[in-house]
């Protein structure tokens, strides 16, 4: 019959299926694109950097459990800061955390432009490289996923865990192979230069993104079985293994290429690296194409997270009447929020083509940076106005972990802004278009008001 | 007040049976529902299910009642058992909001006598006594509420910018678990070439997942 109901409705998510959507969206992303520029500010203290950015990141975390286990709507960080805050508050988080996610999105389409042409080389050298053709890569790659999810709802729970299994896989292999390449004459001197706290402070910033991705666990809460119970323990697990795996990671590619070869080598660091160590794979040739293959794959699936992730917000907001309605609707034709994915990836190739990608990156974390900010203050607002609220999880050490999320991630902001004002004037500049958006927006619904009445 | 086109907010006072289930059906339309319950052990109970946000306490003190936050909510539902009570509740909605549409649990002895104070009242005891003279003379015609089981036989006004507007259901892909039965006003059976008009009603059955997903493409 053509009018019965033809497509598949969302699968439902278990606890591995929602940390593994958390941490395919954390890892591949940063781990391959962010190591080598750890490593070019810090020195071989990249690997502190880390470490300390998993501690704030988890503080946060915490943040994020108490409120998806208290406030059942999908939607993640914008949700939750629209239940607390007032209009243009909840507003300017929105525009501020889906640009954050267009981005990042953008950064990692240009991660996989890199690292996608290593691999091909490792096959054909014929295929052509330069500026003009990374641009172009990247923006294949970003048009064929906005298309992907355009045209289907996302694909379910289980192919996301399947493809995120194999990342981790990989990457392991990569640690097991390259922990016996491990040299420790490379960890000397561990911290880079003088200015080592300065230097350790400004990487902090600068790839703070890359534990980007657990918040995505907050936006499917719905699709969740036993969200109560599943949703904190998914974002604990999926933050502490991912800090996990990156530490291991870090460790191998600087004790095996060294610190300054490893940010010489930028979005490509993990795959050289690779290079240096691994043993020769049948069928696949070098051991290295496996690494490769690995970053090309990570890029891919965290470049599809992203796309999710800012639409969501997007279709969020147009739901709230905080964007245009149509960004609101779902598509008739495909059943999926059709306007706000095109939208997304309309900014999302605007970045790749218009921004620098250490700018693309240094916005994009600010503006993380920032929201979380929002997102603590959230927590303590809401324990002030709502004492009564249920929250199925209620965080320990209340008030000292929200206040100190959000010192640190102040401090990250302040290091990440220190000397660097282009970061500073491109966000202003987003914020001020966001504001004239939001004043259009207001007017125009005061117009409607006045015309119904 | 239309309730078509729009995801609202709405305050559930009392999250016993009806009151929970009320909020439960809301959830899977993808309305926004909070719910102030004053037993602790049915808090945790609603909180189980994931559909509300809940406020632990007695909705008649405004101290937690505020804490629903009736400023910004669209419709005020009281349900629990006692009818004074659930006035009282309306009272203090309407009170701290003049807008909020107020819905009043009430039963068969108070009756209408609130209904000039309140926007609705619903007698929910009466239905259930209803449904049980349905089982008890069952012949061939049975009401729908009791034949569905959980699946959700509505209908649906069509939002005025719903995605479907001014198409035929052969272009729209409803998700799977979902059917649209009638065409405008129930005068005739769906099909292929059956068109969704704005402000149009059509009788539309869904399983419990879809609902809010089919909700939004005929709603907006």
């Amino acid at each position: 019959m053509a009018q019965s109901g033809d497509r598949s409705p969302t699968a439902r998510l278990g606890l591995l299926d929602a940390t593994m959507v958390g941490m395919g969206a954390m890892i591949g992303a940063g781990i391959f694109v962010l190591t080598g520029l750890a490593a070019e500010i810090a020195g071989p203290a990249a690997i502190l950097v880390f470490a300390l950015n998993g501690v704030v990141t988890v503080l946060t975390g915490i943040s994020y459990a108490e409120l998806a286990s208290a406030i059942p709507k999908s939607g993640g960080g914008y949700v939750f800061v629209r239940e607390v805050f007032s209009g243009p508050t909840s507003f300017l988080m929105g525009w501020m955390l889906s640009f954050a996610y267009m981005i990042a999105g953008a950064l990692y389409a240009l991660g996989f432009s890199s690292n996608f042409v290593e691999f091909v080389h490792l096959y054909w050298a014929g295929l052509p490289t330069g500026p003009v053709w990374h641009i172009l890569y990247a923006l294949t790659v970003v048009g064929l996923f906005a298309l992907l999810n355009a045209v289907s709802t996302e694909a379910s729970g289980g192919a996301e865990t399947v493809v995120t299994i194999i990342k981790i896989i990989i990457l392991l292999v990569f640690a097991g192979f390259g922990a016996f390449a491990v040299e420790g004459s490379n960890f000397e001197p561990f911290f880079a230069k003088d200015d080592s706290s300065v230097a350790i402070l400004k990487a902090m910033g600068l790839t703070f993104i890359a534990f980007e991705g657990y918040d995505l666990i907050a936006t499917v809460t719905e699709e969740v079985e036993n969200p109560r119970e599943n949703i904190p323990k998914a974002i604990f697990i999926s933050l502490v293994a991912t800090v996990a795996i990156y530490l291991i990671v870090v460790w191998v590619a600087i004790g095996t290429l060294g610190a300054e070869e490893l940010g010489r080598a930028g979005e490509t660091g993990i795959a050289e690296a690779a290079t240096s160590f691994m043993p020769t794979i049948p069928l696949l040739g070098e051991g290295a194409a496996l690494i490769v293959f690995g970053a090309v794959f990570s890029t891919v699936s965290a470049l599809n997270a992203v796309v999710i992730a800012s639409s969501r917000v997007v279709f969020a907001m147009g739901r709230e009447d905080q964007l245009p309605n149509p960004l609101g609707q779902i598509s008739a034709r495909f059943g999926t929020p059709l306007a706000a994915v095109v939208v997304s990836a309309a900014v999302m190739l605007g970045s790749v083509v218009f921004l620098p990608i250490e700018q693309v990156g240094r916005v994009s974390s600010l503006f993380f940076l920032v929201s979380f900010v929002v997102v603590n203050w959230s927590v303590i607002r809401l324990r002030n106005r709502r004492p009564n609220m249920r929250r199925p999880f209620e965080m320990p050490f209340y008030p000292a972990i929200p206040i100190l999320a959000i010192v640190l991630n102040l401090v990250l902001a302040y290091f990440l802004l220190r000397d660097d004002p282009y970061t500073l004037v491109l966000g202003l500049g987003w914020i001020a278009i966001g504001g004239l958006v939001y004043a259009a927006l207001q007017w125009r619904g005061a117009e409607t008001a006045r015309a119904e009445t | 007040m239309s309730v078509s086109g729009k995801d609202l907010r709405i305050i559930i006072a009392g999250g016993g049976e009806v009151g929970f289930r009320t909020a439960e059906f809301l959830d899977e339309r993808g309305h926004d529902v909070v719910v102030i319950e004053r037993d602790p052990d049915r808090c945790q109970e609603i909180a189980d299910e994931y559909v509300a946000t809940i406020i632990e306490g007695d909705a008649t003190l405004p101290d937690i009642f505020r804490q629903a936050g009736p400023e910004r909510a669209d419709v005020l539902a009281a349900m629990s058992d006692h009818p004074l009570t659930n006035l009282a509740v309306c009272m203090i909605g309407q009170r701290m909001n003049p807008d909020l549409h107020t819905v009043m649990r009430t039963d068969a002895e108070t009756g209408d006598a609130h209904a000039e104070l309140v926007d609705a009242v619903i007698y929910p005891r009466r239905a259930s006594a209803l449904l049980a003279v349905n089982a008890i003379l069952s012949g061939d015609v049975r009401s729908l509420e009791h034949a569905m089981g959980v699946l959700d036989i509505a209908e649906v006004r069509i939002g005025e910018d719903a995605p479907v507007v001014g198409k035929v259901l052969d272009e729209i892909s409803l998700p799977e678990g979902s059917l649209v039965v009638s065409d405008v006003e129930g005068a005739r059976v769906a099909r292929a070439d059956t068109v969704m008009k704005a402000g149009q009603r059509y009788i539309v059955a869904a399983e419990p997942d879809v609902i809010e997903e089919v909700m939004r493409l005929l709603r907006g």
